[in-house]
C-alpha cells in the first residue's frame, strides 16, 4: 500500500518536471532580449569588426534568454551627425516605434552623447552599455544612472615604457597625429602625458602632416629615434586618411622604429605597443551585455571600467628595425613571428626528436646487441664443435695403444706372410697354391688395417654434423672394436648386449661413437681400483619408449661421488686428476642436440650407470 | 728318444697373426702348434717335444704375462718369446726378468723372429738335456744305500777317508770301499765330476752351514 503511494508520487513528479522542462524554452522565445548596437563611427572598421565578432561569441553563450542583435551605425566622422539629427531621429523613431529594446550598446562618444540626448525616446526603458569613450585622463566621466561601461584607456605609459626599454639608449621621441576631432583629442592627452615620462629624450610632435612631408619627415630620422604613432585621420589641409594606411607608409619609409597605442596598428608597421585588446574589450562587453540583461546590480564604482592593456609586438617589425625580441618584457605576445616552425614548437619538437632518437638509439642497441648475441652463437658453436673435436681426439689418444695393436696386428701377420712366401717360392718346386693362399691372406689383412685407419680418420675428422639413419647396434659395435684392446689391457671385460630388433635412430655417427666412447672410457678409468676380475663394462641397447632408442653404459666401479653427482655433467666437473671433466658434459650436449637425454645414476650393488636416448628414424615404430 | 724336429707354440688371440707364423715356421722347418688363448695352451699344449712358445702379450682372459707366471711358479720352465702389438718398456722389463728369452713387437722382422726362435729353442734343449742329465743322476743317487749316500754327502764336503771312517764309527777300509761303490753306481770318474754332479744336485749348498759350525 505504501509502496503504492510512493510510485504514484513519484509518478506526479515526473509528470510535472516535464512540463517545467518542456515550457522553458517557450518563456524564452517569449521574451527575447534585443540589444541595439549603437556605432558612433564606421562599424566596419578593423577594431570594431574585431570587438563586434567577441562580443557576439561572448552573448552567443547565454541560454537563458534569447538575445536578438539590432545594429544603427552614426558615422559621426564622416558625416555631420548634429545637422542629420532631425532626419535620422525620424526614421530611429519609426524603426522602433513597435520594437521594445532591452538593451543600447553605444560605440564611441558620439554614440554614447546621441543615446544621452535621446534614448529615453526612442529606446524607452532600455539599458546602456557603453564602450569607446574617449581616455578621460585623471578625470571620472559622467555617465547616466544605470549605465555601465567600458572608457578607453591608452596606455601611454606602457607603450613609451615599452619603446624604451626596446630602445635604451633612445634620444628622441617623435610623436605623430593628426588633425580630426577625435586625433586631435589623442594628440591632447600625449601632449599631456608622454614628455613626463620620455626621461633624458626629448619629445616632437607631429600633427597633420601631409603624407609625402611626413614621410619625409620620419626617413630623415635617426634609427635610434622612438616614433610613437597615434592616428591620423585627416591632415592639416583637411586631407582624409585612413589610420592604418598611414601607418604603414610610415613604416616602409622610417628608419626609426615606430610603436602605437591600438592593437589594429600590430601588423601594419609597428614595432610594439601596450594597448588594449579588441577581442578582450568584446568580451567584457558581452558579458556586461549580458549581466545587465540577467538583471544584475551594478556594484556602485564599478559602471566605468576599462580594458586592462597587454603588451604586444610585431616580430617582422622588430627583426626589421633590429630590436631584440628578448628585451620585451616576460609574458608579451609576439605577433607575426615568422618563426620556423621549430622554434614555435621547440619543446614538442625537441620531446620528440627525443623520443624518435631514443628508439633509434634502442633499435640500433637491439640490432647491436642481437648481432653480437648472433655472433656470440655462432662463436660458441664453432668452439663447441671444437672442443667436440678436441675431446674426440683426447678419447682418441686414450686409445692409441690399443689402435697401434689394432695396426700391427695385420702388419705382422703380412710381414710373416710375406717372409713366408720368399721361402715357399724359393722351395723345388715352389709351392704356389700355398703362395696363393698367402697373399689372399695379406690382402685381407690390409684391409683389415685399412679399416682401422679409416676408423681413426672418420673419429678425428672435422666433419660437420650429418644426420642419417643408423642401426645403433652396429654403430655401439664398430665403437667396441676400437675398444676392445684397450679394455683388455686394463683388463675390462666388456659386454654387448644389445637389442636385435631395435629400430634404427636418427644420429650423427661419428658424434654417437664419441659419446659411446666417453662413457666406456670414462667406465673403464673408474674401475681402475677394482679387482681384475671384477672389471666388468656392459653397454646396453633397449627401446627407452615407443620413439626412442635407449643405450646404457653400466660399469662395476666404485659409482660416481655423490657430491659430484648433480654436477657430473657439467663442464670442468672432475675427480680424475688428468681429465679436464669435459667429455661427460660434451656427451651430454651432443645427447639433446639430437633431441636426447642423458642420465647418471649410481648402482645399489655398487657401480655406475649412464644412460641416453636418441630418437627413433621414425617415431612410432617398433 | 729326443726327436729331431722341434715345436713352435704360437699363443695369440689374433687368426691371422697365428696362421702367418704358422706359415713361416713350418717354411723354417719348425712343428708348430697354434693357440687362441692362454688357457687353451695350458689345456692342451704338448710339451714333449723341444721347443719354444710365441705367446702374445694381451689378450682375453689370461695375458701373457700371466700365463708366463704360471709356468715359473709349477716349475715348468717353458722358453717363451713375447710378440706383442705394442710393446711397452714396463712390460718388457718384466716378461724379461720373469725368464723370457727374448721380446719382440709386431711386426718382426723375419730374420729377428727366427733368430729368436732358435735362440729360444736352443736354450730349451739345453735346459730339457740338463734335466735329462739331472735326472739321470738322481735316480743313480737313488740306487744308493744308505751308508754310500752319507758317505757322498761327506766326500763333496772335501772330508778325507779317516775324518770319515771316524765320523761313521768305521774303519777307514770300510769307507774306501763304499766309495768305490758309489763311484761306480753313479758312474763318475773322479772326485771333480762328483763334486760338480753335487753342486748340480744342491747337494752342497745345504750342507755349508753346518760345516762352518762344525
Amino acid at each position: 500500500m505504501r509502496s503504492s503511494m510512493q510510485g504514484a508520487t513519484a509518478h506526479v513528479f515526473g509528470a510535472v518536471a516535464g512540463i517545467c522542462i518542456y515550457t522553458a524554452p517557450v518563456a524564452a522565445l517569449a521574451q527575447e532580449a534585443r540589444v541595439l548596437i549603437l556605432n558612433g563611427l564606421d562599424p566596419y572598421l578593423p577594431a570594431y569588426l574585431a570587438i563586434d565578432s567577441a562580443m557576439r561569441a561572448s552573448l552567443a553563450g547565454e541560454t537563458a534568454r534569447r538575445i536578438v542583435l539590432y545594429s544603427e551605425p552614426l558615422d559621426a566622422q564622416r558625416f555631420a551627425v548634429e545637422s542629420l539629427e532631425p532626419e535620422t531621429l525620424a526614421l530611429l523613431t519609426k524603426k522602433y516605434r513597435s520594437l521594445h529594446v532591452d538593451v543600447v550598446v553605444t560605440v564611441t562618444k558620439p554614440a554614447f552623447d546621441f543615446f544621452v540626448r535621446h534614448g529615453d525616446r526612442l529606446w524607452p526603458g532600455a539599458r546602456l552599455v557603453f564602450h569607446g569613450l574617449p581616455d578621460p585622463g585623471a578625470e571620472r566621466p559622467v555617465v547616466p544612472p544605470d549605465a555601465i561601461g567600458l572608457v578607453n584607456r591608452d596606455d601611454f605609459r606602457g607603450t613609451v615604457d615599452l619603446a624604451r626599454r626596446l630602445q635604451p639608449d633612445a634620444r628622441r621621441i617623435l610623436v605623430v597625429g593628426g588633425t580630426s576631432p577625435l586625433d586631435s583629442e589623442l594628440a591632447q592627452r600625449a601632449r599631456q602625458v608622454v614628455p613626463p615620462l620620455a626621461g633624458t629624450a626629448s619629445v616632437e610632435f607631429l600633427t597633420g602632416l601631409p603624407l609625402p612631408e611626413l614621410l619625409a619627415r620620419v626617413a630623415a630620422e635617426p634609427a635610434d629615434t622612438i616614433v610613437l604613432y597615434l592616428s591620423q585621420f585627416r591632415d592639416r589641409d583637411g586631407r582624409p586618411y585612413l589610420p592604418r594606411e598611414v601607418l604603414r607608409a610610415m613604416s616602409d619609409a622610417s628608419a626609426a622604429p615606430i610603436y602605437g597605442l591600438f592593437e589594429t596598428y600590430i601588423g601594419s608597421g609597428v614595432a610594439a605597443g601596450s594597448m588594449e585588446f579588441y577581442e578582450d574589450r568584446g568580451r567584457l562587453v558581452g558579458k556586461l551585455v549580458r549581466d545587465v540583461i540577467a538583471g544584475k546590480p551594478i556594484p556602485p564604482g564599478d559602471a566605468v571600467s576599462s580594458v586592462p592593456s597587454r603588451c604586444v609586438a610585431d616580430a617582422r617589425a622588430l627583426a626589421r628595425w633590429s630590436l631584440s625580441e628578448r628585451l620585451l618584457p616576460s609574458g608579451c605576445e609576439i605577433r607575426f613571428a615568422d618563426r620556423p616552425l621549430w622554434r614555435q614548437y621547440v619543446w614538442q619538437i625537441a620531446l620528440t626528436l627525443a623520443i624518435l632518437v631514443g628508439q633509434t638509439l634502442l633499435i640500433v642497441a637491439l640490432i647491436a646487441q642481437r648481432r653480437r648475441r648472433r655472433q656470440a652463437e655462432a662463436e660458441s658453436q664453432a668452439r663447441f664443435s671444437e672442443m667436440v673435436h678436441m675431446n674426440r681426439r683426447v678419447a682418441m689418444g686414450g686409445l692409441a695403444a690399443s689402435i697401434a695393436h689394432e695396426l700391427n696386428q695385420p702388419l705382422g701377420a703380412i710381414y710373416n706372410n710375406a717372409a713366408a712366401a720368399q721361402i715357399l717360392i724359393k722351395a723345388d718346386p715352389p709351392k704356389l697354391n700355398e703362395v696363393g693362399e698367402i697373399l689372399n691372406d695379406i690382402k685381407q689383412d690390409d684391409r683389415r688395417a685399412s679399416e682401422v685407419i679409416a676408423r681413426i680418420r672418420q673419429m678425428l675428422r672435422k666433419t660437420p654434423s650429418s644426420v642419417e639413419d643408423l642401426d645403433l647396434n652396429e654403430v655401439i659395435g664398430e665403437t667396441l672394436k676400437l675398444l676392445a684392446p684397450g679394455a683388455a689391457e686394463k683388463g675390462v671385460s666388456l659386454h654387448a648386449d644389445f637389442e636385435p630388433r631395435l629400430s634404427k635412430v636418427r644420429a650423427d655417427r661419428v658424434q654417437v661413437q664419441q659419446v659411446i666412447l666417453n662413457l666406456a672410457l670414462n667406465a673403464m678409468e673408474a674401475m681402475h681400483e677394482q679387482h681384475e676380475g671384477e672389471r666388468r663394462l656392459v653397454i646396453r641397447t633397449c627401446p627407452a619408449s615407443a620413439t626412442e632408442a635407449g643405450v646404457s653404459v653400466t660399469d662395476s666401479g666404485a659409482g660416481i661421488d655423490s657430491s659430484m653427482l648433480p654436477r657430473i655433467f657439467e663442464a670442468f666437473a672432475t675427480s680424475k686428476p688428468s681429465g679436464m671433466g669435459l667429455g661427460l658434459s660434451i656427451s651430454r650436449t651432443i645427447v639433446e642436440a639430437h633431441g636426447g637425454t642423458m642420465h647418471a645414476e649410481n648402482l645399489p650393488g655398487g657401480g655406475a650407470k649412464f644412460r641416453f636416448t636418441l630418437p627413433f628414424a621414425s617415431a612410432g615404430a617398433a | 728318444m729326443t726327436p729331431t724336429r722341434s715345436m713352435v707354440h704360437v699363443v695369440d688371440d689374433d687368426d691371422s697373426w697365428r696362421t702367418s707364423v704358422q706359415r713361416l715356421m713350418s717354411a723354417a722347418g719348425y712343428d708348430v702348434a697354434l693357440y687362441e688363448s692362454a688357457e687353451r695352451f695350458l689345456a692342451a699344449a704338448n710339451l714333449d717335444a723341444p721347443g719354444c712358445v710365441l705367446l702374445d702379450v694381451r689378450m682375453p682372459g689370461l695375458t701373457g704375462l700371466e700365463l708366463q707366471q704360471r709356468a715359473t711358479e709349477s716349475r715348468r720352465k717353458l722358453s717363451i718369446v713375447f710378440v706383442s702389438g705394442q710393446g711397452d718398456i714396463p712390460t718388457s722389463v718384466s716378461a724379461m726378468k720373469a725368464g723370457a728369452e727374448d721380446f719382440l713387437t709386431k711386426p718382426v722382422d723375419t730374420d729377428v723372429l727366427l733368430r729368436a726362435v732358435e735362440r729360444a729353442i736352443a736354450r730349451d734343449r739345453e735346459e730339457r738335456s740338463r734335466r735329462e742329465q739331472v735326472e739321470t743322476w738322481r735316480s743313480r743317487i737313488n740306487a744308493l744305500t744308505p751308508t754310500e749316500r752319507k758317505v757322498l754327502d761327506l766326500v763333496v764336503l772335501g772330508k778325507l777317508n779317516k775324518q770319515i771312517a771316524l765320523e761313521l764309527g768305521t774303519a777307514e777300509r770300510t769307507v774306501k770301499w763304499h766309495r768305490h761303490n758309489l763311484m761306480q753306481k753313479l758312474e763318475l770318474q773322479s772326485i771333480a765330476e762328483l763334486v760338480v754332479m753335487a753342486e748340480r744336485l744342491g747337494l752342497i749348498g745345504g750342507e755349508r752351514p753346518h760345516s762352518e759350525a762344525g
